[in-house]
């Protein structure tokens, strides 16, 4: 456990899963899921928030039982070298995940905003925030996410607009997909709900972990209704084969938005989305960052700097956005195959290792 | 000083302990042309007199002190003679030194040599107790801080008829030893701040305290930033009510303002007349300050950022008029902002500089005069002049005059990003500007409170204000030994014995 000054409150834990979920795919994730399931998608939303939660009440169930974070686990169930490798996977894990957040914001700008604008210069900017705020303390990286949370909120009541036009019978008929098409969309959902692992970095600086459970699957709930808003909007707006044709789909709803001051309302929507998506990248940067200094025993902020240089080098480096969806794919595989096939594997280990260690000092005792 | 030394001289045979830095001491006296030593003859031999003529009130020295004092036998019947309390008789050299600088006057006779007396006369010259002009309020007390230590504690003693009511003092400055007073309410205020502050005000090292403001630069915890993170107010209710909230003050001799930690952010947009009006009004114009804020550190920099990057966003119906009248101008949009946002800086440091006569014509001559001319020369467009005027006077809203001053300030940043990246540049300083406010502290309590970490307790008092009954709690920011102010269900109800009509 850290100490109680650098300590959240449990309920902040609801805006820290929320945030980590949200990040740039909700600007575009649902071509790829009505590509699948058409007018169910919506179905999908809801099916893969309940998989995220079952994922979380596994994390818990093994973060309740230790009481450290995953760096710790590993160095208690596998010793020091083959721990730290594991951990060393997850935290290559986290740096994808601020990779193609980040990287898929600015490929946004280039877009939307601003086609010729130098992507090193604007991400060195970007990063000086990143490291002004990790720099912080996990405080001051709750705080943005809680901010994160509250301050662009007025951005999605612009997504009633389009309801204007909303063509409802677009719903219908439910469930005309078959099995292996909504499982296929369930999978490319996944990846808007990831980076929720980096719970197990932050456990220990949460007051009465065990408590914080319910808000953590609230917050997932409030990722879910916020995506399912949005997916219901887009399938009642738009017709499957118009959905198709957009990549960020949800920046195409807010073209239709008309206010007396102001055009084009997606390049405020864009703008305000840094605050939503820098705590996020700030959250597993943070994660990789005390996972790393915990494995490598190094205490300085050089560490922080150089897994910065090298996120900066990530982004300059993924040019095009052909890169930029293989890169989607890959950590998407990733942070899946982590999820849903380590950490419960990682829960039965540290089950039957620690009822054996038992059973041994129950001996020694006797 | 011939007289002195024969006295010296008399009474060699009987010298005493501690007389010699005595002498020493005597001798730094009278260098100062405005020490002032004169002996009579008295019952009892010769009698020496010896003042600051600058710190001792002429008219105590002549009813009070002259008249009485020749009949003196012994420096102990001093009390007896003079009608003036805590008449004190030492021999100890550095606390007649601090009473003689402090405008006490030291007496003595040839009889008791080495026993000095001292007689506090000091002239008090203070201005008189006069309406608060910082923090100027339509209704409610109309009393102001004034540069006297003693009178500012009693104008928060008055309203705090306490014994629990403490104040420690402190003297600061190797030069100036600024009488500094730390007041708290024990079992309210939390001994930990008390101990921080203590801490950081014996531990300063400086050789002039010449205001309150020099302790809020010295004793906050981060320096380098443009927000203040003490509050400084001259209202004496404004103390009063921070230390029942479980704060500590600081008061300074010398000082107008007095000093209240921990505090948060949006205390900062607290003007005190706030409590003085029903909660509705209340809590309108604080969101109106709020607004204010945020309008006028983001409007230019928006501004610049959709006349420069983003001429999309602007609806057609305006574009006509924003184009109309920026058609004339030659100057990019950030040059045309930077120069207007100059001149209005220009007319606020001339106006504060000026006697205030002057200072209302310059207003009139530089804001009507040039704004009018810049605008017909074609130097700068009327909206970009409207919304310049406007930001600079959502500026001057906030209650606190230091916060003022750095919200006009960090505009400037927002301004240069703005011209450099467009509205992702305003974003990035809004969130620099967030990280930063998130990474703040006063007095080791998070700067945000009560919005993040969210506590219901003060939010009650923040952003918004709701009915007193509500606020039966003191704000979980200070931390307070005791939390409760008062039982919110009494207050709540209005207990009127029935009329039988």
């Amino acid at each position: 456990m850290e100490k109680k000054e650098k300590q959240i409150s449990p309920f902040l834990v609801f805006f820290l899963i929320h945030k980590i979920q949200l990040g740039v795919g909700v600007l575009g994730f649902q071509r790829d899921i009505i590509k699948f399931a058409g007018n169910d998608a919506w179905i999908i939303v809801i099916v893969a928030a309940i998989l995220v939660s079952i994922s979380l009440w596994f994390m818990y169930v093994l973060l309740n039982r230790h009481q450290v974070d995953l760096i710790d686990i590993h160095k208690d169930l596998f010793g020091k070298w083959a721990g730290g490798a594991l951990s060393i996977i997850w935290i290559i894990n986290w740096i994808l995940l601020a990779v193609t957040v980040f990287r898929n914001y600015i490929e946004i700008i280039q877009v939307w905003i601003f086609p010729i604008i130098n992507v090193g210069m604007i991400s060195v900017i970007f990063i000086i925030l990143i490291y002004y705020c990790i720099s912080g303390g996990f405080k001051v990286v709750a705080g943005l996410s809680f901010l994160g949370v509250v301050i662009p909120f007025y951005i999605f009541m612009t997504f009633l607009y389009p309801l204007e036009y909303a063509n409802f019978r677009n719903l219908l008929p439910v469930w005309n997909h078959t099995i292996t098409e909504m499982a296929l969309g369930t999978k490319e959902m996944m990846l808007s709900y990831l980076g929720f692992s980096t719970l197990m970095m932050f456990y220990p600086f949460i007051k009465n972990p065990t408590k914080s459970q319910k808000w953590a699957h609230f917050g997932n709930l409030f990722t879910m209704v916020l995506y399912l808003f949005l997916m219901i909007t887009t399938i009642v707006y738009y017709s499957e084969k118009q959905v198709n044709r957009y990549v960020w789909a949800t920046l195409s709803l807010w073209q239709i938005v008309e206010m007396p001051f102001v055009e084009r309302l997606e390049y405020i929507g864009i703008v305000s989305w840094l605050l939503i998506i820098l705590p996020n990248i700030s959250l597993n940067i943070w994660a990789a960052t005390t996972g790393a200094k915990k494995i490598f025993n190094i205490k300085s902020n050089k560490l922080l700097i150089g897994l910065l240089v090298l996120l900066w080098l990530f982004v300059i480096l993924i040019k095009n956005s052909d890169t930029i969806a293989k890169l989607n794919q890959i950590s998407s595989m990733f942070g899946m195959g982590l999820i849903y096939g380590y950490v419960p594997i990682l829960t039965v280990i540290s089950f039957i290792i620690l009822k054996r260690r038992r059973k041994k000092d129950g001996k020694v005792t006797n | 000083m011939k007289r002195w030394k024969t006295i010296r001289n008399k009474e060699n045979g009987k010298e005493q302990q501690g007389e010699e830095p005595f002498q020493a001491l005597l001798q730094q006296l009278v260098n100062s042309d405005d020490f002032i030593q004169f002996t009579y003859k008295s019952a009892a031999g010769l009698l020496c007199i010896g003042y600051y003529t600058s710190l001792i009130d002429g008219k105590i020295l002549h009813q009070d002190i002259l008249p009485n004092i020749k009949s003196l036998e012994s420096i102990h019947h001093l009390h007896s003679l003079i009608p003036i309390e805590n008449i004190i008789v030492t021999s100890d050299v550095t606390k007649i030194k601090d009473s003689l600088l402090n405008g006490h006057m030291m007496v003595f006779i040839t009889k008791d040599i080495g026993q000095i007396g001292l007689v506090r006369a000091p002239v008090d010259n203070t201005r008189e107790v006069s309406i608060p002009e910082v923090e100027f309020s339509v209704v409610g007390p109309k009393e102001s801080f004034v540069e006297s230590l003693d009178k500012n504690l009693n104008l928060v003693r008055k309203r705090l008829p306490l014994p629990e009511l403490k104040t420690i003092e402190i003297v600061i400055g190797t030069i100036s030893k600024t009488k500094v007073s730390v007041l708290y309410i024990d079992g309210i205020a939390n001994k930990e701040n008390v101990q921080t502050v203590t801490q950081r005000l014996s531990d300063l090292e400086i050789d002039q305290v010449n205001d309150s403001s020099y302790l809020t630069q010295l004793i906050q915890d981060n320096q380098n930033s443009p927000f203040p993170q003490l509050i400084d107010t001259e209202r004496p209710d404004r103390i009063a009510s921070a230390l029942g909230e479980g704060k500590v003050a600081i008061l300074v001799d010398g000082a107008p303002h007095g000093l209240i930690a921990p505090t948060n952010l949006f205390e900062f947009f607290v003007a005190y007349e706030d409590y003085f009006l029903n909660w509705a009004v209340a809590t309108f114009f604080r969101l109106v300050r709020f607004f204010a804020v945020l309008f006028s550190i983001l409007i230019t920099p928006i501004y610049v950022a959709v006349l420069t990057y983003h001429y999309e966003l602007i609806p057609k119906d305006l574009v006509s008029t924003l184009v109309t009248s920026r058609n004339p101008i030659p100057l990019p949009p950030i040059m045309e902002a930077l120069i207007l946002e100059l001149a209005i800086e220009l007319l606020r440091e001339a106006g504060a500089r000026l006697p205030t006569k002057v200072g209302q014509t310059i207003g009139i001559v530089g804001g009507i005069v040039i704004g009018t001319a810049s605008v017909e020369a074609g130097l700068t467009s009327n909206v970009l002049l409207i919304i310049v005027a406007l930001a600079a006077l959502a500026s001057f809203t906030t209650p606190v005059y230091q916060m003022g001053n750095t919200i006009r300030l960090i505009r400037f940043p927002f301004l240069l990003m703005a011209h450099y990246i467009g509205l992702v540049g305003v974003a990035v300083s809004f969130i620099f500007l967030l990280i930063h406010l998130l990474r703040l502290s006063s007095l080791g309590r998070p700067f945000l409170e009560p919005v993040y970490p969210l506590r219901l307790q003060g939010l009650v008092d923040s952003i918004i204000r709701l009915p007193i009954p509500f606020q039966s709690k003191r704000p979980a920011q200070s931390q307070a030994e005791d939390d409760k102010k008062f039982n919110a269900m009494k207050a709540k109800r209005i207990k009127d014995t029935k009329k039988n009509d």
